[in-house]
């Protein structure tokens, strides 16, 4: 059995393509896509500041000082047109002569003393927009103004009172959820969907290598006419396809925590690196035992499948529908209302997934964790069995 | 030395191969979901003796040639090797039996010495006597100037003469080969050749498929014809030539076909 490890490790070690899945893809992901992401965010950031949108009012006449300040707004530019009426206004708008309207119904004024409304008409479904957070700010400006001149005419002076007048009572939130409880819930989203993904990835490509290339190349005929088992064969074969497996985990959580690291020496420490620097040393290792059995599962798996295969071809189309069923139980674990108990913990991957997020906030169970681990291991147990059994079949291995 | 009897082997049919059926081929090996591949073939081979196995394409060469390897486990019958029982003791045959097929491939990856030496592992060698045994072979076949290379990267007769190697690396009581020189060219092929006489000076019984009777001619002293899983003739080349009532090969060959189809 270890000769047959030994030698299939130093068969893969020298394939530059498998190589590639193993090493290159983990290394390099991670940076791919914090970069790509950072770089989209800050141009569509960049965008939407510069943007300038076409503005007209109507009943500019009752909030002149309003007007002025769209007016000198950067993002704002008035458009000289004769628009009647809400109507007109959504016309103008699907027509793309104007990107919004603002209908100022009635002066606000301390003398009335009436609320009045003003609509802002706009398309809501573009990607980012701060359009109506601008005008809400410009309307703030000018609704305090109007409410101080209001407060004076009532005899009111006093900012307090004010204050007072418009919110007697002020509610302050206090979060329990530290930084890192609330980061680690949104990368804990993101991080199973990357990692147990190339955990199998790192399964697919020597296994495929191994069964069917196996067969394919006529080397299987020969391996199987040697005094050593099928079952250590299998076994040895096994062993290969996990420490692929473990290889390319252990690679991306390395990688994971070197590009967090390099990212907080460029980029002004941030909230999120911070939140992210609290993880132990022993949450890496937790992490990394939820996902040894969830390697030996899946080698397990796609060693049966690459074995059955007759070439390399037939194997890579059974793999890749695998490859998009892997991403159902991830997404069974970001579905709301899903949360780790002593329940969910029984269920195959989603269980290890929701288990990372968990660990990423620092809010783990060691109970539930190794029931997640033992029950793991029991599955990855069972599939190994049924791959020795598969593998001494006639019928698998001469097709 | 080597003897087979009363062989049987059939094959649960799966869809893709009940497609390749037409109806009007009424062939009598089908049955149901079976496909009866080596119906009862017997034949026997003694010390320093070379036996051709002859037969159409799909008669039931290589799947009688793998139960005799041991990689397929006979339905009925027995295969005795050297007085072991290779039914019952498969993993005790492995040890006596060198093997190499047409379509054997080695480890691209692996330098051919790195094939060889893993093969030799793999049957239990180490250590000096590995090495011994594999320079030995080296020399014999001349494989010197190519050991360090990487088997992808060798010409068809240095990777045959690689597979020739590993099959016989940890010395076998016998050697079996399935159809060892289709494919190759006449250069490759007299290296093959030259193997399997050199194997028989030194006394070690060869079993070998071909389609080439010229080979027979040059190798045999016994010839097995199979013709749907059934041996339809085993003997000495002599009486091969008389049953077929020609001292052509070719000829012989097709009259005892011919006979064998008509009874
Ligand atoms: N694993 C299998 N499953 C189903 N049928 C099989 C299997 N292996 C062989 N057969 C069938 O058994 C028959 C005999 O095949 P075999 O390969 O032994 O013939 P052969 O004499 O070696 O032919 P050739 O000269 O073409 O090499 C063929 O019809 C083949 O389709
Ligand atoms: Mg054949």
């Amino acid at each position: 059995m270890f000769e047959v490890f030994l030698k299939e490790i130093k068969e893969l070690l020298r394939d530059r393509k498998t190589l590639m899945f193993i090493v290159a893809l983990p290394l390099l992901i991670f940076p791919v896509i914090f970069a790509v992401v950072g770089y989209m965010m800050a141009m569509a950031n960049l965008e939407a500041e510069q943007e300038v949108h076409k503005v007209y009012i109507i009943g500019a006449e009752a909030a002149p000082e309003f007007t002025e300040s769209v007016r000198y707004h950067k993002n704002f530019e008035l458009v000289t047109a004769n628009y009647a009426n809400k109507n007109d206004i959504i016309q103008a708008i699907q027509n793309e002569e104007l990107d919004v309207g603002i209908v100022i119904e009635a002066k606000a004024q301390p003398s009335t003393r009436e609320q009045t409304t003003w609509q802002v008409i706009y398309n809501d479904s573009a990607r980012i927009n701060y359009l109506f957070r601008y005008i809400e700010e410009l309307k703030e400006q000018y609704q305090s103004k109007v409410q101080t001149l209001s407060f004076n005419a009532l005899g009111v002076t006093k900012e307090s009172e004010m204050e007072f007048l418009i919110s007697p009572i002020k509610l302050e939130k206090v979060d329990t959820a530290d930084a890192r409880e609330s980061w680690g819930e949104k990368i804990g989203v993101l991080l199973p969907y990357l990692l147990i993904p190339i955990v199998l990835t790192g399964a697919v490509y020597p296994a495929i290598d191994l069964g069917a290339g196996e067969k394919e190349r006529g080397t299987l005929e020969t391996l199987l006419l040697t005094p050593i088992s099928r079952t250590n064969i299998v076994l040895g074969k096994f062993l290969t396809v996990l420490s692929a497996s473990l290889a390319t985990a252990s690679l991306s959580i390395l990688s994971m925590g070197l590009w967090l690291f390099v990212a907080r020496t460029f980029v002004n420490v941030s909230e999120f690196t911070v939140a992210l620097s609290h993880i132990t040393f022993v949450e890496l290792l937790a992490m990394l035992s939820l996902l040894i059995p969830l390697a030996a599962m899946f080698s397990s798996i796609v060693l049966s499948i690459s074995i059955y295969a007759r070439t390399f071809k037939e194997a890579q189309n059974y793999m890749g529908p695998l490859s998009m069923l892997v991403f159902i139980p991830v997404m069974i674990s970001v579905m709301p209302n899903m949360e780790l108990t002593y329940k969910t913990a029984f269920i195959p991957v989603t269980n290890v997934a929701l288990a990372i997020k968990e660990l990423l906030k620092g809010t783990s169970e060691i109970g539930i964790l190794a029931v997640i681990v033992g029950s793991s291991i029991l599955l990855a147990v069972g599939l190994l069995a049924f791959c020795v059994r598969w593998f001494n079949q006639e019928k698998v291995l001469f097709r | 030395m080597i003897s087979v009897n009363g062989l049987k082997k059939k094959f649960k049919l799966t869809k893709d191969h009940k497609k390749g059926i037409t109806e009007a081929q009424q062939d009598p090996r089908e049955e149901k979901d079976y496909f009866h591949s080596v119906r009862d073939v017997h034949f026997h081979c003694e010390q320093g003796e070379v036996l051709g196995l002859l037969g159409p394409n799909g008669a039931g060469k290589t799947t009688t040639l793998r139960m005799l390897s041991t990689a397929l486990k006979p339905d009925e019958g027995s295969i005795e090797v050297g007085g072991v029982d290779l039914v019952k003791k498969p993993l005790a045959g492995r040890k006596a039996i060198g093997f190499l097929s047409g379509s054997t491939g080695l480890y691209g990856r692996l330098t051919a010495k790195e094939n060889v030496e893993y093969f030799a592992k793999l049957h239990g060698m180490k250590g000096a006597e590995l090495k011994q045994r594999c320079d030995e072979l080296f020399t014999l076949l001349d494989m010197h100037s190519f050991l360090d290379k990487r088997a992808d990267n060798l010409s068809t007769g240095m990777k045959q003469k690689t597979n020739i190697a590993r099959a016989v690396v940890h010395r076998p009581k016998v050697v079996i080969l399935d159809e060892p020189t289709t494919g190759l060219d006449i250069m490759t092929t007299q290296t093959v050749i030259n193997f399997i006489k050199g194997l028989k000076e030194q006394g070690t019984p060869v079993v070998f498929s071909t389609h080439h009777l010229d080979e027979v001619a040059l190798l045999c002293d016994r010839v097995t014809v199979i013709d749907q899983g059934l041996t339809c003739f085993d003997g000495t080349l002599a009486a091969f030539k008389e049953q077929g009532h020609s001292e052509e090969l070719n000829q012989a060959f097709m009259n005892i076909l011919e006979g064998h189809r008509h009874v």
